[in-house]
């Protein structure tokens, strides 16, 4: 078997320690809600100050994106009997907070956010893609068809000149370190 | 293990009547062994935690033989309180019989020691209750309803085990008043927020109505 090919099962060659199935597929779906719902909050945040400006109607394309990744994650949260994170009235807070705050930034700077936002989720949901086995394969086509759309709005970032933004090295790290750290929670509490 | 948890519930059911007048230690599980014509050692090899486990796997399994009673009945035509009225009242008239049993087993909980596990079992039936009700919330109200539902709940549960009434009535009639309350506490927090929004905010959404009260001044001259 090459590294490359998914695992036959879920949490199938997991180490004593690790997770098994359910609590992966738990974390899995808790933390992509949470994520999805920060998303759609960032994006609010952005079309709260760029709404009127030149780069609206893309905003608002990549906001009903989110909006439609949000809605499959909470019907499967509801259905597989996931707990929701204890912290959605923080990113609720906290996302919107972000794309306001950099979009007042410029626009440069709210594309840079969200190249930096979506570039993190990229790897986050290749990582998670690579743990599901075949059988959570229907979970596993999810959430590499919104990876694809996640990896567009990075593209649609990256072409409206994300990288030209003011202190574009440090904006982007500090979002990249700041989303990993929601991960890391969401996936806990 | 799949032998073992249905030893563990069937176990857990014969001890009920023993339970009713030995409490859920040791004679009981002995009892309900014999009853089964099960080796004696089976309590102590399925229970390793002692009393208090068994009375966790009783709870657990009061909460999942209530999401098969519900399977039956139709809750999707019914208002949300009512969904969970009919729940409680599925879920007390299963052990309508061993009510002292329950009794014994609430006890157990109520020592101090035991103090967060009956905190996680009253969580999982509130949580039961819940999803039998067709709850999908995804935010921050999946906490709060739940946590409103274990008081109910708990107060209701504790109205039953005195309640000498005829099919429970006394208790329903309780937990339709608690229901009420909690029906209130929303009004209430509605009130709040429409007192809430007659202040003026200080955001965008209002610039436009600003912006109309000074052009409809009339210009002087």
């Amino acid at each position: 078997m090459t590294a490359d090919s998914p695992p036959s099962h879920t949490a199938g060659r997991r180490l004593p320690g690790d997770l098994d199935r359910e609590g992966l597929v738990e974390r899995v779906l808790r933390v992509n809600q949470a994520g999805e719902l920060g998303a759609v909050r960032i994006y609010q945040g952005q079309m709260a100050v760029l709404g009127r400006s030149r780069s609206g109607p893309l905003l608002a394309r990549m906001a009903e994106q989110e909006r439609q990744h949000k809605q499959s994650f909470d019907a499967l949260i509801a259905a597989r009997r996931v707990r929701p994170t204890v912290l959605s009235p923080l990113w609720h807070v906290a996302g919107f907070a972000l794309g306001a705050a950099t979009a007042l930034l410029g626009e440069r700077a709210a594309m840079a956010c969200t190249v930096a936002v979506e570039e993190t989720i990229d790897r986050h949901y290749a990582g998670q893609s690579e743990r599901l086995g075949e059988d959570e394969a229907e979970l596993r086509a999810t959430i590499d068809r919104f990876r694809a759309d996640e990896l567009e709005h990075c593209d649609i970032g990256l072409a409206h000149g994300a990288e030209q933004a003011p202190a574009y090295p440090l904006l982007s790290a500090a979002i990249k370190t700041g989303c990993k750290l929601a991960i890391w929670l969401s996936e806990r509490i | 293990m799949d032998d073992f948890d249905d030893i563990r519930d069937r176990l857990v059911l014969a001890a009920l009547p023993h339970a009713a007048f030995d409490g859920w230690g040791c004679g009981a599980m002995a009892a309900a062994a014999a009853d089964l014509g099960l080796d004696p050692t089976m309590p102590a090899r399925t229970f390793p935690g002692g009393t208090s486990e068994v009375v966790a796997r009783f709870i657990r399994l009061a909460d999942r033989l209530m999401e098969e009673d519900l399977a039956g009945v139709d809750l999707a035509g019914l208002r949300v309180p009512q969904r969970i009225l009919t729940a409680i009242r599925t879920r007390l008239e299963r052990w309508e019989p061993h009510r002292e049993a329950v009794r014994r087993a609430l006890a157990i909980l109520a020592l101090p020691p035991n103090l967060p596990l009956a905190a996680r079992l009253t969580w999982g039936t509130a949580d039961a209750i819940w999803r039998a009700a067709g709850d999908s919330s995804h935010d921050f109200s999946w906490y709060t309803r739940r946590s409103t539902l274990a008081a109910v709940y708990g107060a209701t549960v504790l109205y039953w085990l005195d309640d000498s009434s005829e099919g429970a009535g006394d208790t329903l009639a309780f937990l339709e008043r608690r229901l009420g309350d909690v029906a209130r506490l929303g009004r209430v927090r509605r009130r709040f927020d429409s007192l809430l929004e007659q202040i003026p905010h200080p955001g965008r959404q209002e610039r436009p109505n600003l912006r109309q009260r000074f052009s409809a001044v009339p210009p002087r001259g």
